[in-house]
């Protein structure tokens, strides 16, 4: 009986914990939610310079525009390829109501970072996970790791400067760790088939000349 | 030169000649247009890796884009079409019966034989430019320029090359297929000069270019390693002219083979064609 007592304090102990830890993970996305309320767009000229060895392109160049909640487009002079996920700055990218959150690394007073899982509800983005690095003092996402069930993984490691009153990236540098070939692709002659490698690069987007909250039309973004 | 503008006016006289002209005029004209009707479907199939992880925007389907990709597609099948006048240029004479008359002419058995094999170079670099042209001009009036995006299907990697540097590459890549496929119209003119009949030197030509690819291509360890003594293997050097940075002593590399083999297969096809018995 106090065998039993005991087990059923040590769970609700700890049941409570991570409950509490959850709720903890939530009010740091609630943060970054507030922080960035009086975002409301934004344009920005973007670099993205790729260093993966099956990648050979110049840097390219092109206007970014991000209009709150989830509007975004580029606009380029010639082909440009842009990172889907991690490559731009959207703070209402894991609302919660959208996710499931999950405090990974419980954060002790003294320190400055803490670890949460996010499992996206959305049907678009089911099979995804993120997991962000939040700066508990300056209420930033400076990591997003992110992996997909098909085996992609993506890292983005983000540097923020001042622009207005807004904390922006100046610097995203993403880690890609994706298959070479595509899973639905057969090729060879079966028991020869080379077995498939994976691909390994950074991509570091810059942007730069930021024009914050000056009021971009809808328009902008159903344009072609 | 005058044996050659003979030789040449000849050639370009048979209906035969043309018949390669319009096949590659049929696929390429019907190609692009249906391209041009279904470009978001090729845009799909071509990009659908990169989709995943990355937003694409610019004129990616432009005209340079569908011409390597309709050279990329047709390379293996061009040959067929150079052997149908290379291979006929010395046994055509045989068949129609005009050798004797022929060689009993003024000019050496050499300038003869030299001049079919000059029209066969002419009509191989006509064909090919001709290709290559229509593939480029057709392909930019309906589709646009831009970058040019070179992408093997199903692999995680591109190669671009800005709009400026495209013409250029381009051309180096025509001059390229040119020169690969003159070593097809050499083996397909030394098979000529040992036939008396046009259907022998084509299907030859062909089994030979067919058997040198399955061998090259084949993954196993034996036919990688006799692959670098296939003339096959280095015919590919056209897709090099859109490397970054372009592999310069790969391409001469290749160029010298090729040449070589051009010489070589010259050369035996006059020393028997000198030798030619033409009284039984």
């Amino acid at each position: 009986m106090k065998k039993t007592f005991v087990l059923l304090f040590t769970l609700f102990s700890l049941c409570s914990q991570w409950v509490r830890a959850d709720e903890e993970a939530v009010r740091y996305l609630d943060a970054i939610e507030k922080k960035y309320s009086e975002l409301k767009d934004y344009t920005a000229d973007v670099n993205v310079h790729f260093d993966i060895e099956t990648f050979k392109t110049p840097d390219m160049k092109a206007k970014l525009y991000f209009k709150a909640p989830d509007k975004m487009k580029v606009e380029s002079k010639g082909v440009f390829f842009f990172p889907r996920e991690g490559g731009f700055f959207n703070p209402a990218l894991f609302r919660r109501d959208d996710v499931e959150i999950k405090m990974l690394e419980l954060a002790a007073e003294r320190k400055e970072e803490v670890k949460l899982k996010i499992v996206p509800k959305k049907k678009e983005k089911v099979g995804r996970e993120f997991v962000l690095l939040i700066d508990r003092n300056d209420t930033l996402i400076k990591q997003i790791y992110m992996s997909q069930f098909d085996g992609r993984e993506t890292k983005a490691k983000i540097e923020y400067g001042k622009y207005g009153s807004f904390d922006l990236p100046r610097v995203i540098l993403l880690t890609l760790d994706v298959p070479s070939m595509d899973p639905g692709e057969k090729r060879g002659l079966g028991p020869f088939e080379q077995k498939s490698e994976r691909i390994t690069g950074t991509i570091e987007i810059t942007y730069a000349n930021y024009k914050v909250n000056t009021g971009l039309k809808d328009e902008i973004f159903t344009q072609k | 030169m005058r044996l050659f503008w003979f030789e040449t006016y000849k050639a370009f006289s048979r209906w035969r000649t043309y018949i390669s002209f319009s096949a590659i005029a049929i696929v390429v004209i019907v190609s692009e247009i249906v391209m041009k009707v279904s470009a978001s479907e090729i845009l799909f199939r071509m990009m659908k890796m990169f989709q995943k992880d990355f937003l694409i925007s610019g004129n990616v389907l432009n005209g340079w884009f569908i011409t390597g990709f309709i050279m990329n597609s047709l390379h293996i099948h061009i040959p067929f079409l150079i052997t149908l006048v290379a291979g006929d240029m010395v046994s055509g004479v045989a068949t129609s019966g005009t050798v004797r008359l022929l060689l009993i002419r003024p000019p050496s058995r050499s300038r003869i034989i030299t001049a079919k094999y000059l029209t066969a170079l002419f009509y191989t670099a006509a064909l090919v430019l001709f290709f290559s042209l229509l593939c480029a001009l057709l392909g930019i009036a309906l589709f646009g320029t831009g970058d040019l995006i070179v992408h093997h299907y199903g692999k995680y990697g591109i190669v671009l090359i800005p709009e400026g540097q495209v013409p250029l590459r381009m051309l180096l890549a025509f001059a390229a297929a040119i020169w690969s496929m003159t070593v097809v119209a050499s083996l397909a003119f030394l098979f000529s000069a040992l036939a008396e009949n046009s259907i022998g030197p084509i299907i030859g030509s062909m089994a030979v270019v067919i058997i040198f690819l399955v061998f090259g291509n084949l993954p196993l360890d034996f036919f990688r390693d006799l692959s670098p003594y296939l003339f096959t293997s280095y015919m590919n050097l056209w897709q090099r002219a859109f490397d970054v940075p372009i592999p310069w002593a790969s391409i001469a590399k290749s160029a010298i083979i090729l040449g070589l083999h051009n010489i070589g297969l010259f050369w035996v096809a006059m020393i028997i064609y000198r030798r030619k018995d033409i009284k039984s």
